[in-house]
């Protein structure tokens, strides 16, 4: 891997069990990195039934797959012209949308989204990527390529700490840098029975970002299409928002994070 | 119906007599001999005509006997019986001309269902395999999954199967508290010398009738599951049970896929959260439209409805524009109190909205004809 190519940094979301809040929170990040002047582009990952264009209400002309068919022809041709612009406000940042047809999701090809992503980062200070839950191939290409993985979770009953668990063991086996992968909860469900304390155990590990639960705040935003850090509603899950997104942009925690060209179990899932 | 003739080779006297009890209350079968010398079955039991053999395996020389047994016995079947199951000596037997290995001492039930295992005209007719899909997952279907499976086994009094094939996240095993032996991973493994027979050890019984092949322990282990393997289990499977339940990954991938393609119905199963569920529901369906029978095979089930009555239904109906087969009611309360205790929310209060709603889609299944005033 060639130092000199990354520019941007890339922040994907990932977890083990769906409906934790990837697509919000990766919304609001890309939202407030753009905010604070950063140049940001979104990629909608989770290809069959991505939310990114649904949750901002964008009507966009291309996805994700006119990017693939555009490397796959010409090489040379510039990206940032096919991405969808989302703005609110002074505030606007690209998206690449999840293919319009189902059946375009299904016909891609990993390689060729990757080369999509190393593309981009050369024109962006910030590539966000939301993913499916699970470990495929495409998620393991983006977990390699990554700088920062946000692995997220939420506490609702004890089937998906297991899965947290297992997922969290599963991304360590992968032998990335330590900093390189950052568990943060999403309270986005406080009616449970479980003991923050006792997944922490479980985990053995401590949560390196909590967000607190207000299901009201992120209801509305989905409704209106306006991300939380931007609707100018002072609210705790959009100040803890803007916390977590202080703490990544700390170019301090950014640096020396090589991506592995490949891990064992890229090989297996080959 | 055919009479099946057995011969039972059983070198242990009292084994003998265990398994000759066993015979002899099983419905549609006439033990016609018994040898505890192999030697002796081969020199006289043809006088018998019998049509199936169980033959003791517990032998080193099972190999040798069983190619001398078919000479023999050209037209009979031979199950060969052991006292341990092992996919090795499993495997030498079916490779040297045995049906399927058995297990002793067996019960009537499994000794019925080897003998319709291979005696086909039969055993595919019975099943029905349902497919549980879901777009994004956190569709609540392996609450619903099992429920319906309870259910099912209950009110028809047939044999129900649970596969967890979702392969990365699995989770009925912990629903059920289980710490299974063998998965859907070493069921695949083995699947060249399964027969239905062999292939029921792997289930876990979890209730009367109810069994799962449970899923994988790690996310790793995923390739180890090829969709031919799959496919094969599948088979297999649907001519052990009356009723199949297949849980599958979310979204389209080659096992849910795969899955669909072999189910006579697919439920494409989503919770209502206040997103964007209906379009991701129409989505789905807009590909499994390709199938010219799709009206019939593809139905669609809503969790955490509330209210959870017709209204309701008929709202959901009217914004997906197609039929909504059952609603069921958010259970999210009693399902984690219950999956926190380390078991299944099983036998909810039967009066509750959530039973009733499960009872309804298990009598839709077994086709029964119900009562206008409880028909949403």
């Amino acid at each position: 891997m060639n130092d000199e190519q990354i520019n941007g940094a890339i922040i994907t979301f990932f977890s083990t069990s769906s409906a934790v809040g990837k697509t919000l929170i990766s919304i609001n990040m890309a939202s407030e990195l753009a905010r604070q002047g950063y140049s940001v582009c979104l990629a909608d990952f989770d290809l069959q039934f991505g939310d990114v264009k649904n949750y901002l209400h964008l009507h966009a002309e291309h996805s994700i797959t006119t990017l693939c068919d555009i490397i796959k022809t010409n090489g040379q041709h510039p990206l940032t012209p096919l991405l969808s612009t989302y703005s609110y406000g002074h505030v606007s940042f690209q998206v690449v949308p999840a293919p319009a047809k189902l059946e375009e999701a299904y016909n891609l090809e990993p390689e060729t989204i990757i080369e999509v992503v190393r593309r981009l980062r050369c024109q962006y200070d910030y590539i966000i990527v939301d993913t499916t839950s699970m470990f495929s191939v495409l998620n393991l290409a983006l977990l390699d390529i990554s700088t920062i993985v946000t692995f997220l979770g939420i506490v609702d009953f004890i089937p998906t700490i297991k899965n947290m668990k297992i997922g969290n063991d599963t991304l360590r086996t992968l032998n990335y840098d330590a900093n390189k992968i950052r568990l943060v909860l999403n309270r986005s469900d406080a009616k449970t029975r479980i003991d923050l304390q006792d997944v922490v155990r479980i985990l053995g590990e401590n949560f390196y970002h909590i967000l607190p639960n207000d299901y009201e705040s992120a209801r509305q935003s989905i409704a209106t299409g306006v991300p939380l850090v931007l609707s100018g509603h002072d609210s705790a899950l959009a100040r803890e928002l803007r916390n977590l997104v202080g703490r990544y942009t700390n170019k301090g925690y950014m640096e020396d994070t090589p991506t592995k060209s490949s891990s064992w179990l890229t090989k297996i899932f080959n | 119906m055919m009479i099946h003739n057995i011969m039972l080779v059983e070198g242990n006297r009292l084994m003998l007599e265990q398994l000759s009890n066993v015979i002899k209350n099983t419905q549609g079968v006439d033990l016609v001999a018994r040898f505890r010398e192999a030697s002796e079955a081969l020199g006289q039991g043809i006088v018998f005509m019998p049509n199936i053999i169980l033959l003791d395996a517990d032998n080193s020389n099972i190999i040798n006997l069983l190619t001398e047994f078919r000479r023999v016995f050209p037209t009979a079947s031979i199950i060969c019986t052991g006292e341990k199951w092992n996919a090795e000596s499993s495997n030498l037997c079916i490779n040297a001309g045995a049906k399927c290995f058995l297990v002793k001492p067996f019960s009537s039930e499994e000794l019925r269902d080897a003998i319709m295992s291979f005696s086909t005209s039969f055993a595919d007719a019975r099943s029905n395999v349902l497919t549980f899909f879901s777009p994004k997952g956190k569709s609540g279907k392996t609450t619903l999954i099992a429920n319906l499976a309870m259910s099912l086994a209950r009110r028809s009094g047939g044999s129900v199967g649970i596969i967890d094939a979702d392969l990365q996240f699995g989770d009925m095993a912990f629903f059920f508290n289980l710490k299974p032996q063998s998965t859907i991973v070493e069921a695949a493994r083995d699947k060249d010398f399964l027969s239905p027979v062999s292939l029921n050890s792997y289930f876990v019984p979890v209730a009367k009738n109810v069994s799962i092949l449970c899923g994988t322990k790690e996310p790793s282990l995923i390739d180890k599951v090829g969709i031919p393997a799959f496919e094969a289990l599948v088979k297999m499977a649907r001519t052990m049970f009356n009723y199949l339940l297949i849980d599958v990954p979310a979204g389209f991938n080659p096992t849910s896929i795969a899955a669909a393609e072999m189910s006579d119905t697919t439920y494409i199963v989503a919770m209502l959260n206040g997103g964007y569920e209906v379009q991701h529901i129409q989505r789905a369906l807009e590909i499994f439209k390709s199938w010219p029978n799709y009206q019939s095979r593809v139905k669609t089930i809503l969790t955490r409805v509330e209210p959870c009555n017709i209204t309701s239904k008929q709202q959901m109906e009217e914004v997906i524009g197609y039929p909504v087969e059952g609603i069921i009611p958010n259970a999210f309360l009693k399902v984690s109190a219950a999956a926190d205790d380390g078991h299944m929310a099983l036998d909810l209060d039967p009066d509750s909205t959530f039973a009733q709603r499960v009872n309804f889609l298990a009598k839709k299944i077994m086709n029964y004809k119900q009562d206008d005033s409880d028909d949403f």
